[in-house]
């Protein structure tokens, strides 16, 4: 098994999952001073601040056993799986030289080399703890300043590539389920109330990516003007209400429309536990329902952890890794079907 | 009053198009609306948004152009920025500047950076005149002149408020009274 498949077919993640939350994250956005942005660089430069960063990082004490991927020496489909595991950037995924990924601590500590910024620092956690994610960047951070020259004006703050990063240089950014506003109907407007405060809604994938399985991401749209203590804070307020928003909707549905909520989870229970051939829109669409019935307590919640890698591991990279040869799209369907199957044995039956 | 995005003139029309789960709300002026055939059955509301990213950015960039903006370093230019949507170094900050303005003034909270300072070396000079102490997270120099143990205290008070740890807020507030 590669080194990539270990990172990605992890096994031993920690349970750390709560209803309504799927994953948070924290990232930063750095600049080496003396060199140009990646995007107007030449090969040569993006070598050089390559080196540098490797060089700076790969012996830092506060990432445990980091590995440096880089992105042009990766097959498409390897590019893509890191894309689904939420670990690089589509852009970063694109790159076509110069471009490197670390990972470490787990898988929750990640950094993009001369992806937009020469360096995007991002710590992941699967619930709300801000305060550990903020310690571990931060930390990082000031070795990063104090180990390389950091592009930085007293008046901008951490410059950046594109002005609407610079200041803090920080995308704080909640991945929330939220079928119960989906079904209700009331998603768009909490979507135009979370602009109007400064947040920005996106899809499962980040921009310009649809809201498969009522997943979706929020993320400060302010960079510079606040603190990070106040942009995280902020964002912690406004997920806070959504989660109440999305808990009234679902206590709503099974109060009001208990023969739609029964309905749409067995359905999506039967078609996961016995389907032949499924593809990834489906599985995950099928999938969300079962992390809502998770969450209403239909089954055990032990469970949801393995869901969320489960959704991850059924997108089309993961499942062709996952196999020695290549697979046709029918191939990959029949493949994902049994994937989920074999889940789906150990799982207790569904409870009304 | 609202005004229209394109054109400026007092707008009459709120218009909402959800994209890939993203809703878009503009303000526009009837004649804009008409303009761009938003009252034609067969109207393509894309046609509008792409309007307005132009009526944005195109008043801005013909702004700058004719100032003659050029980055020394690199040489980038606002052209070159609404091409590839990047500046090329740190230097486009100073040289671009008008242009920096504008967007961060529509783009942002506000003007200044006000969050984490950067802590380059351990042999650079405090604000207090002391030499700086090695980086650290909270941002504050880790000397006990009164300026840095007053930034000290407000970002233990900031951090406090975060955790809601509202009586050490109290005790760190009173402290700050002191200072």
């Amino acid at each position: 098994m590669s080194e990539l498949c270990k990172l990605l077919f992890r096994n031993d993640q920690t349970s750390a999952s709560m209803p309504i939350v799927v994953s948070s994250r924290i990232r930063l956005a750095r600049n080496l001073s003396g060199y140009k942005f990646p995007r107007h660089a030449t090969h040569m430069e993006l070598s050089r601040v390559g080196e540098i960063c490797r060089s700076v990082l790969v012996g830092c004490k506060l990432l445990k056993e980091p590995k440096i991927f880089a992105i042009d020496g990766l097959s498409a489909t390897e590019r893509c799986a890191l894309v689904e595991a939420h670990l690089c950037s589509i852009e970063l995924s694109k790159s076509e030289f110069g471009s490197s990924l670390l990972v470490a601590n787990d898988n929750s500590t990640a950094i993009m080399f001369n992806e937009e910024d020469h360096l995007r620092i991002q710590a992941f956690r699967q619930d709300l703890d801000f305060k550990s994610m903020w310690l571990a960047i931060g930390e990082l951070d000031d070795y990063i300043a104090h180990s390389m020259d950091i592009a930085y004006d007293d008046n901008y703050g951490f410059l950046t590539s594109c002005p609407t990063n610079v200041g803090t240089g920080m995308r704080g950014s909640v991945m929330l389920h939220l079928p119960g506003l989906v079904v209700t109907g009331q998603i768009n407007a909490v979507i135009s109330a979370m602009q109007k405060l400064g947040f920005v809604v996106r899809g499962l994938f980040g921009e310009g990516t649809s809201a498969f399985g009522s997943i979706f991401q929020i993320s400060n749209q302010y960079t510079l003007g606040m603190s990070e203590i106040d942009i995280i804070s902020r964002l912690y307020q406004v997920i806070i209400s959504v989660i109440a928003n999305e808990e009234l909707a679902r206590k709503w549905l099974l109060k009001n429309r208990n023969l739609l909520v029964y309905d749409n989870i067995g359905r999506s229970f039967g078609l996961l536990k016995w389907s032949y051939t499924m593809g990834s829109e489906e599985a995950i669409r099928h999938l969300s329902n079962m992390r809502l019935a998770i969450d209403y307590g239909f089954l055990p919640q032990a469970w949801r952890a393995g869901l969320d890698n489960l959704m991850v591991n059924v997108q089309p990279s993961h499942i062709q890794l996952a196999d020695d040869k290549q697979l046709s799209v029918e191939e990959r369907d029949i493949r994902r079907a049994m994937v989920i199957r074999k889940f789906f044995e150990k799982i207790p039956s569904l409870k009304f | 009053m609202k005004k229209c995005q394109i054109c400026g003139k007092p707008a009459t029309v709120n218009f909402t198009q959800i994209i890939d789960d993203e809703m878009k709300n503009i303000d526009l002026c009837d004649e804009c609306a008409a303009k761009h055939g938003l009252f034609e059955q067969n109207g393509s509301p894309l046609s509008v948004l792409a309007a307005l990213g132009e009526a944005m950015f195109g008043s801005i960039q013909k702004d700058m152009a004719a100032r003659g903006l050029i980055c020394s370093s690199c040489g980038c230019t606002p052209t070159i920025f609404k091409e590839t949507g990047r500046l090329g170094c740190k230097n486009c900050y100073k040289d671009l500047n008008p242009l920096i303005e504008k967007i961060v003034e529509s783009s942002q909270k506000g003007m200044r950076h006000i969050g984490k300072q950067l802590h380059s070396h351990s042999e650079s000079e405090c604000t207090c005149g002391t030499t700086k102490s090695p980086p650290t997270h909270s941002g504050a120099c880790e000397c006990n002149s009164p300026e840095c143990k007053l930034d000290k205290l407000k970002l233990e008070l900031e951090r406090a408020i975060t955790e809601e740890r509202y009586e050490d807020a109290a005790v760190l507030r009173d402290e700050i009274k002191n200072v």
